[in-house]
C-alpha cells in the first residue's frame, strides 16, 4: 500500500481498479466457460426416463428368461448361481444376468443404478428394507411403479415390479433350498427392480446415453455368457439358431438384433410421447 | 571472497536478513524441484502410500480438473451466483471410485461399491460410507484396508440361513457379536480362488486378518480371480 500515496491516486480509485481486474478475470467471456453439467435443450422428467429404461429392461430380461434360459433348459443348457466358477458348465440365471448388466452400466460414465430385490429373496442380502420395503408393500397392493428421492445419496429412485414371466422362474425359486417362499406361481410379482439417477430431469442427449449404456450392459452380460459357454466341455453351437431349436445359442449379433427389434419400437414411441411439442394457442 | 568480506561487514540485522533470504531461496528451490520431479512426489504426500500403491504417481489418482485455473474460477463464481448448475473443482478432482476402478475393476465382486447406492443400504452408507472405495481403503495410511472389524454388522446382523454350511451356525456367532471372525472365512470382495472354510476352527485368526489389513501377506492366497492392473 506504500505505492498508493506515491502515485497520488485515491484509495477508492485503487479499489475500483482492483475490482475491475477481478471482475474481468472472473466474468469476461474469454476463455470459453467450462461446460455446465446440464446442457440446454428439451428435457425429460426422470420418471419418464425410468419408465423408458424399465421397458427396455423388460424386453431384455423377458427375452433372456424365456428364449435363452427357459428354452435352453429343455435342450440341455444349464444355468446356475455359481456360473462364474471355472468348473461349473452353466450360464447366468436371469437375476444374475441382470446383475451382470448392472455392473457393466456402472463401468460406463452414465450414473444409472440398477438393482434387483424382493421381499422373499433367495439371497438375504437382496431383501428390501426401510423405504424400499414400504414402497414394495404398496406395490403388492397395486403393482404400479414407485418413484421417490433418496436424500442421503441425492439420487432419484424408481421401483418397477418384476414378474414371474417363465415357468423356469417359478420352479427354480420354489425348488431352491434357500428360498424362503416355495409357492410361487406364473405371473406372480416376485420382486422389483430399483433404478437410480442423480437428476430429476434428463436432456435428450443424456437419455440417448442412458439407453446406450443400458444396452451396452445387456450386450456385455450376454458376451460374458458366450465366453463362458465357449469353455464348456461340450460347447453349444453359436450362430443364427436359438435354444428352442436345440443345443444352440444365438451369436451376440443375433441376440442384439432380436433385442433391438423387441425394444426399439416401444422406446421410440415413449420418447416421442415425452417430447410432444406444445400445441399452438387457438 | 568479496562476498564473504561483504557479509562480515554487515550489521547483525543485515546478516539475519541475508540468512533469511538464503534459506528462503533454498527452501523455495527445493519446493520447485520437488514439484517438477515426479519421482520425488512422495515427499509431499500427506502420508505413506497404501499397500501396493508405492509405485503410483500422484496424478494416477489425483486427476487434473477440466479447464484452466481461470476457467475453473469463473465457473466456481458462476455456480455460487446460481448462473450454472454444476459446481467445479479447483486444480485436481476429488479422488473417487473411478480412479480405483481403473486398476481394480472386477466383473464379479461380492461387495461392489456401486451396489451400496441402493436406498436400503442407508445405515451402512451413513456409518461406513460403503459406497466409496476410500471409506475402507483410506489412502496415505500405509496399510491395505482401514475397514473396522464390526463393519459386517451393519448389513448382516439379521442374517438367517435356511441351510447353514458352517459347523457353528452363523446366527450363534452373530449372537456373540463375533464380527471379527467374519473375514476369517470370507474374503470381502471374494476375489481369491479358494474354498471357504466350513469349520470355525479352520478360520484365520483375527490377528492374521489384522496383519493382512495392515499390509501383511494374504491368508486367502495369491490366486486372484481378477488381478490388479498395472497403472499406466
Amino acid at each position: 500500500m506504500a505505492l498508493i500515496p506515491s502515485l497520488k491516486l485515491s484509495k477508492s480509485v485503487w479499489w475500483a481498479g482492483i475490482l475491475l481486474v477481478v471482475g474481468i478475470y472472473l466474468f469476461a467471456q474469454r476463455p470459453m466457460p467450462l461446460v455446465d453439467g446440464e446442457s440446454a435443450g428439451r428435457t425429460i422428467p426422470v420418471e419418464k426416463m425410468f419408465r423408458i429404461i424399465a421397458a427396455e429392461n423388460d424386453a431384455a430380461r423377458g427375452m433372456y428368461t424365456k428364449d435363452i434360459v427357459g428354452a435352453g433348459m429343455k435342450t440341455g443348457l444349464e444355468f446356475s448361481e455359481k456360473w462364474r466358477e471355472a468348473d461349473v458348465a452353466a450360464g447366468p440365471l436371469p437375476a444374475l444376468f441382470l446383475r451382470e448388466a448392472a455392473t457393466s452400466i456402472q463401468k460406463s460414465r452414465v450414473p444409472l443404478g440398477l438393482f434387483l430385490g424382493s421381499d422373499f429373496p433367495i439371497a438375504q442380502s437382496n431383501n428390501f428394507v426401510s423405504t424400499q420395503a414400504e414402497r414394495f408393500k404398496m406395490m403388492r397392493v397395486s403393482p404400479k411403479p414407485q418413484f421417490f428421492y433418496a436424500p442421503d445419496t441425492k439420487l432419484q429412485a424408481a421401483m418397477f415390479a418384476d414378474f414371474a414371466v417363465a415357468p423356469g422362474c417359478v420352479t427354480c425359486h420354489n425348488e431352491h433350498p434357500k428360498s424362503p417362499k416355495i409357492d410361487w406361481k406364473l405371473g406372480d410379482m416376485m420382486g422389483a427392480t430399483t433404478w437410480s439417477y442423480p437428476k430429476d430431469k434428463v436432456t435428450l442427449d443424456e437419455m440417448v446415453q442412458i439407453i446406450a449404456a443400458y444396452r451396452g450392459g445387456v450386450v456385455d452380460a450376454y458376451e460374458a455368457y458366450l465366453a463362458k459357454a465357449a469353455k464348456f466341455s461340450k460347447p453349444p453351437e453359436v450362430g443364427d439358431r436359438w435354444p428352442k431349436d436345440g443345443y444352440f445359442l444365438p451369436s451376440k449379433d443375433v441376440f442384439v438384433k432380436e433385442f433391438e427389434r423387441r425394444a426399439s419400437g416401444n422406446t421410440i414411441n415413449m420418447l416421442l410421447q415425452a417430447n410432444r411439442p406444445p400445441k399452438l394457442p387457438g | 571472497m568479496n562476498l564473504w568480506r561483504k557479509v562480515k561487514s554487515m550489521t547483525h540485522e543485515g546478516k539475519l536478513k541475508a540468512a533469511c533470504y538464503f534459506f528462503g531461496t533454498v527452501v523455495g528451490l527445493m519446493g520447485c524441484v520437488t514439484v517438477v520431479m515426479a519421482n520425488w512426489q512422495h515427499i509431499y504426500a500427506k502420508g505413506p502410500a497404501n499397500t501396493g500403491h508405492a509405485k503410483l504417481n500422484c496424478i494416477d489418482c489425483h486427476v487434473e480438473s477440466a479447464g484452466t485455473v481461470r476457467q475453473q474460477a469463473q465457473a466456481k463464481v458462476r455456480f455460487w451466483l446460481g448462473m450454472r448448475t454444476a459446481d467445479v473443482e479447483f486444480g485436481h478432482a476429488k479422488v473417487g471410485n473411478q480412479q480405483c476402478d481403473a486398476c481394480h475393476s472386477r466383473d464379479q465382486d461380492s461387495h461392489p461399491v456401486h451396489r451400496f447406492l441402493e436406498p436400503r443400504f442407508k445405515e451402512a452408507r451413513a456409518e461406513l460410507g460403503v459406497q466409496l472405495c476410500l471409506s475402507c481403503h483410506r489412502e496415505h495410511t500405509g496399510v491395505r484396508s482401514t475397514l473396522p472389524e464390526t463393519a459386517c454388522s451393519f448389513c448382516h446382523k439379521d442374517l438367517k440361513l435356511k441351510v447353514d454350511p458352517l459347523d457353528v451356525p452363523h446366527h450363534l456367532l452373530i449372537e456373540k457379536n463375533d464380527w471379527a471372525s467374519c473375514l476369517g472365512c470370507h474374503d470381502y470382495h471374494n476375489n481369491h480362488r479358494r474354498n471357504v472354510q466350513k469349520l470355525v476352527k479352520e478360520a484365520y485368526s483375527p490377528a492374521v486378518i489384522k496383519a493382512y489389513m495392515d499390509g501383511g501377506p494374504s491368508p486367502y492366497g495369491t490366486d486372484k480371480k481378477y488381478p490388479t492392473k498395472e497403472a499406466k
